[in-house]
């Protein structure tokens, strides 16, 4: 587990489906599918990840120990045995927040800019 | 449309994909236009990823293939530098080449030190996923000493002129040559990490 030692910091900019992915984890255990309608439910369809890009984006994060397969399935009975549920680990955690961070920085920014849209 | 994607990548995720897809369409209401936009989702989506996936695929064959040319050049020099030194302790003794002669002992380390560790350090290297240069390191220390070892006991009771002091010298030389070829060969293989 090296690389869980690194400084998450290093690992941003995410892409913007690493992001959506990690964040739609955040709220707890998903299988791919569950991950791919969350992610268009909060960006109000905005985004909608294709197989390739979600696989291949969780290959990667697995790879890096943002997340990992979960053990256990949130409710057995009504699933399908054959999917896997992925779970956001602590340094997932970590390097989400850094992100969130990282983007709140860029947020006030455009804030004192007055680049941002006026509330209503 | 999976055959587009590497093989590993196929094993590890096809059934999943397959699911999602099932699941995709299973949600799309019925339409022409919502048919088309979701299929042209799905065609756009295996555009951008499958080269990528081929292309870290590829990524990976190059890493073992640079690997496996490092191992099979390190081998060589090994084994050219132990048929030298052979050769050369042979035509020393044979024709008594003092200039020769005098490496003597560094010849006859050399020439055994390397057989015997380098027997174990390639396989061991090859097969586990342990630092070649470490492993170079406490092998042939090890080899070295056991032999200088076993060399001062026989030679002090078979041999009148025995020098430790030479025996010493010999090992000392077998042992640096050795370690900065194996240095040379850890240099050339590939350490790197896939990196997400």
């Amino acid at each position: 587990m090296a690389k869980q030692r690194l400084d998450p910091e290093k690992l941003l900019p995410l892409t913007s489906s690493v992001f959506h992915i990690l964040l739609a984890l955040s709220d707890g255990d998903l299988h791919g599918y569950g991950i791919m309608q969350e992610v268009a439910e909060h960006t109000d369809g905005q985004i909608r990840l294709g197989p390739g890009t979600l696989y291949g984006a969780i290959k990667r994060l697995l790879g890096s120990g943002l997340i990992v397969e979960a053990d256990e399935r949130p409710d057995p009975e009504m699933d399908d045995e054959r999917r896997r549920y992925y779970r956001l680990t602590e340094f997932g955690k970590q390097v989400l927040k850094a992100e969130v961070q990282r983007i709140s920085k860029l947020v006030s920014v455009a804030q004192r800019k007055k680049l941002t849209p006026k509330k209503t | 449309m999976l055959l587009a994607y590497p093989r590993e990548f196929r094993l590890e995720y096809g059934p999943e994909m397959t699911q999602v897809f099932r699941d995709c369409y299973r949600d799309t209401r019925r339409g022409l236009v919502t048919s088309l936009g979701f299929w042209l989702r799905i065609v756009c989506d295996l555009i951008r990823t499958a080269p990528l996936e081929r292309w870290e695929a590829l990524g990976k064959d190059h890493e073992t293939m640079k690997n496996l040319k490092a191992n099979i050049v390190g081998l060589l020099a090994c084994l050219v530098v132990i048929v030298v030194a052979f050769l050369l302790l042979g035509y020393g003794r044979k024709h008594e080449v003092a200039s020769i002669l005098l490496f003597g002992h560094a010849l006859d380390a050399i020439v055994t030190a390397g057989v015997i560790s380098n027997l174990i350090i390639f396989p061991l290297v090859m097969a586990t996923r342990l630092s070649p240069f470490r492993t170079a390191v406490w092998s042939l220390l090890i080899v070295n000493g056991a032999l200088l070892l076993l060399a001062t006991l026989i030679g002090s009771r078979v041999d009148p002129q025995f020098s430790f002091a030479r025996l010493l010298i010999g090992y000392f030389v077998s042992f640096i040559l050795w370690l900065t070829i194996h240095w040379i060969w850890s240099q050339t293989k590939s350490s790197a990490e896939p990196i997400a």
